[in-house]
């Protein structure tokens, strides 16, 4: 008897695994997170976005007619605490392990108030750092509502493959909360965060491919929603948005960004009615110098080696062949590169008063203190009166495996 | 005396002692370091070995003069019965209540990160259990246990780090001695009990082989860990900026739910736990043996392992004391760490100079 008690006692114990045990079904994951303003200062709108599971999973194909996401707005001060108030609605346990995508209304952003709220919710083990912070022309939870996906319904997927690519092009920033908060305490540049929307504004008709911001793009068909540019954020505080271009050139300038080979166009020197279509890759690392002087402005070089692989010729013109031609498309494409970078990194200066690259990294190796390296003061006195210097290096250019155009002329004989 | 074909040999204690100190790098040492080290914190485990480093040797030096003594009966024997056991009992107290600390603080981490439903006495339980399971087997068990284990606990760690390699921002080293050059100087060689398990290991010494075999297991493994722990603390600075790397308080689980394998593998921290869970394990097993064996040592208790039950359900007691993980770590573990390190730094020296002025040396 006394046995059989001591092991039922000692079988006991592994029961306090159960005490967090929570089934796969009785949670809901929420995939992205709206954040909006209210009149009242310290309470918000949040919305939460949930997926279903069971929309595109082979088990239950055919059988499932619900909805491939659940979105629910409510108002209150905290982001954790709000989930339970959310469960009035919601049928299960909210698990935020899944999101992907904080979505705050760009009327949240430029008040300054987001850095509140977004700070208590890192508090807690569940969102993680690799969370991306997108900013929205309307309020966030508009956003959420009007955004329907076409082809990737269930919205993990959608915000996975749509901000990769995204990403890879360059027309957004990286914006994973981790890097917002790095920069945002580090205190000497300024961050940027992806701009979306899915309101069409008036569209913008002289624009190529990437001189938009979101809702400027005329695009027929597809959801609605538009992925383009980026919100500038300094201290906190959204100041400003950058079209898909500038936010190329400050990803290409910004050696911590990943990019791959995207494609642009540029004016034909030769024929001013088209523009020469190409690949544009940075493989090797931006580098970037910096002389600082303690009196005299510091002196930034930047020289970005990068290739070019010519993808379309439509003025005709010769410039694989004929040597001439050539030498002038490998001058005059690095001039229009740097005159694209030296308009943002003016702009930068003049007025936002710090950088966009996460440039004070560099200048950090002159300092032996962090008393010393804040008291030069990155963003208040050295890069406003840098003399800043980039240098766009060609290093191969690329005709595609075509090795000459047609003739028009020919062709139409 | 030696155990005549004992298994412990220089690979176990190559493994033991890199798991007492390799854990630390997961716990929150690392937070605790950045609170005065900022970005400079890597180079903190540098300075705390440089000045443990004398003592170390010194002490291992006269364990090889003595041959077959363990440090209580080396401290009795040079320090005379009273004056020795007094020592002897202080080093109790001081192993008894990193237990303690330390223990809770892996309890915290536990329950914050995987159980935050679970009471926190109840996670404390059953974590001891399992060390008190492991302990009871004996040494020879847990050094094989150590051995077994390494190369999938460590396999673990170098995936994370090469995970984690993509996040890095090298530059963020500089400046490089953070909050200025004296700060770092003086907190580094406060903290220099960081690497205080090494005395503790000393406990175990006639139990392993031959001297040989020890020191070279000890000591190889006393260098691979301060690598492995300099090399980590490096990938936090780089991963954290200056004003970030002091408000996180779990770096190393910070980094394991921040990483991914593509897109598919998201949310892979459980994976990066088992082994981390292991590795604590294996450390309170090893930690609740020797302290055990200290105690009964101390107080001429020949049959020390029943000792273990009770000083695992004292270690729970005394561990439940600190209000909070956040007291704990950075009230209670710093501060005590601060004050074991003269301790330790000038215990070895007082036995040398103890021992050359009874002119035990001359031999």
């Amino acid at each position: 008897m006394m046995r059989k008690l001591l092991m039922f006692t000692v079988l006991l114990v592994p029961l306090a695994g159960c005490y967090d045990q929570t089934e796969v079904e009785q949670q809901s994951y929420v995939i992205a997170i709206g954040l909006d303003k209210t009149d009242d200062e310290g309470t918000f709108r949040i919305t939460f976005q949930a997926a279903n599971p069971e929309v595109g999973s082979t088990l239950s194909s055919g059988g499932s007619q619900e909805e491939p996401r659940e979105t629910v707005t409510l108002e209150g001060n905290d982001l954790i605490a709000a989930k339970d108030t959310a469960n009035s609605v919601m049928t299960k346990q909210i698990a935020l392990d899944h999101t992907k995508v904080v979505v705050v209304s760009e009327e949240l952003a430029r008040s300054g108030e987001f850095l509140r709220i977004i700070q208590a919710a890192t508090r807690t083990t569940e969102l993680r750092r690799s969370v991306q912070i997108i900013v929205s022309k309307e309020n966030a939870s508009d956003f959420l509502k009007n955004n329907q996906p076409l082809l990737e319904t269930r919205p993990h997927k959608y915000y996975q493959y749509m901000l990769t690519r995204a990403t890879q092009t360059g027309i957004i920033p990286e914006s994973e909360i981790h890097r917002f908060f790095q920069i945002t305490e580090g205190d000497a540049d300024a961050f940027l965060a992806i701009y979306a929307t899915t309101e069409q504004t008036e569209p913008k008709e002289t624009g190529n491919e990437d001189q938009y911001i979101a809702g400027e793009i005329p695009v027929e068909g597809g959801n609605p929603t538009q992925f383009m540019g980026s919100a500038v954020f300094v201290e906190g505080k959204m100041i400003d948005i950058l079209s898909g271009q500038e936010t190329r050139v400050a990803n290409i300038l910004d050696d911590t960004m990943d990019m791959e080979a995207l494609y642009s166009t540029f004016p034909d020197p030769k024929d001013k009615r088209y523009r020469i279509a190409t690949n544009f890759s940075k493989d090797r690392p931006t580098d970037v110098k910096i002389e600082y002087h303690k009196n005299q402005p510091t002196k930034i070089n930047v020289t970005i080696p990068f290739t070019i692989e010519v993808v379309g010729v439509p003025s005709l013109v010769d410039y694989s062949k004929n040597k001439e031609n050539r030498k002038l498309l490998e001058a005059y494409i690095p001039k229009l590169a740097e005159e694209q970078a030296n308009n943002l990194v003016k702009k930068t200066q003049e007025q936002y008063k710090t950088d966009i690259f996460y440039w004070s990294l560099y200048i950090r190796k002159y300092f032996t203190s962090i008393d010393e390296y804040e008291k030069a003061d990155w963003n208040n006195k050295i890069y406003p009166n840098a003399e800043i210097n980039v240098d766009y290096k060609l290093k191969q250019l690329y005709f595609g495996k075509m090795i000459d155009d047609s003739n028009l002329g020919e062709v139409r004989d | 005396m030696f155990k005549k074909e004992s298994r412990l040999g220089a690979r176990e204690g190559f493994a033991m002692i890199t798991m007492m100190i390799g854990v630390k790098i997961s716990n929150t040492t690392p937070s605790m370091f950045a609170q005065t080290g900022a970005n400079a914190f890597w180079l903190m485990p540098l300075i705390s070995m440089s000045v443990i480093l004398p003592s170390v040797i010194l002490l291992y030096y006269l364990l090889k003069r003595y041959k077959d003594k363990n440090l209580v009966e080396l401290t009795e024997h040079i320090l005379g019965k009273h004056v020795g056991k007094f020592v002897a009992f202080l080093l109790f107290v001081i192993f008894f209540t990193l237990l303690a600390i330390e223990g809770r603080s892996y309890t915290e981490q536990l329950k914050m990160l995987y159980f935050p439903e679970s009471p926190t006495p109840f996670i404390f339980f059953i974590f001891f259990m399992i060390a008190f399971y492991g302990a009871k087997r004996g040494l020879e068990t847990i050094g094989s246990t150590a051995w077994a284990f390494f190369f999938y606990i460590k396999a673990s760690v170098i995936l994370l780090a090469f995970l984690a390699l993509r996040e890095v921002i090298f530059a963020r080293i500089f400046p490089i001695f953070g909050n200025g050059l004296v700060p770092l100087l003086t907190e580094g060689a406060k903290k220099a009990s960081l690497f205080s398990d090494i005395f503790l290991l000393a406990m175990a010494y006639t139990a392993f082989d031959s001297t040989k075999k020890f020191r070279k297991g000890v000591f190889s493994g006393f260098a691979f860990v301060f690598l492995e722990m300099t090399f980590f603390f490096l990938l936090y600075c780089t991963i954290f900026d200056y004003n970030s790397i002091d408000k996180v308080a779990f770096p190393f689980h910070e980094i394991t739910q921040y990483v991914n394998m593509g897109n598919f593998f998201t949310n892979i921290e459980t994976f990066f736990m088992i082994f981390w869970l292991f590795a604590a394990l294996i450390k309170y097993m090893i930690y609740l043996y020797l302290i055990s064996w200290i105690f009964g040592a101390v107080f001429n208790i020949k049959e020390f392992e029943p000792l273990i039950l009770p000083f695992a359900f004292f270690g729970i007691v005394a561990g439940m004391v600190p209000e909070n993980a956040v007291i704990n770590e950075l009230v209670f573990k710093s501060n005590f760490m601060d004050m074991i390190t003269p301790f330790l730094i000038f215990f070895p020296f007082l036995l040398w100079v103890t021992a050359k002025f009874k002119g035990d040396l001359k031999r």
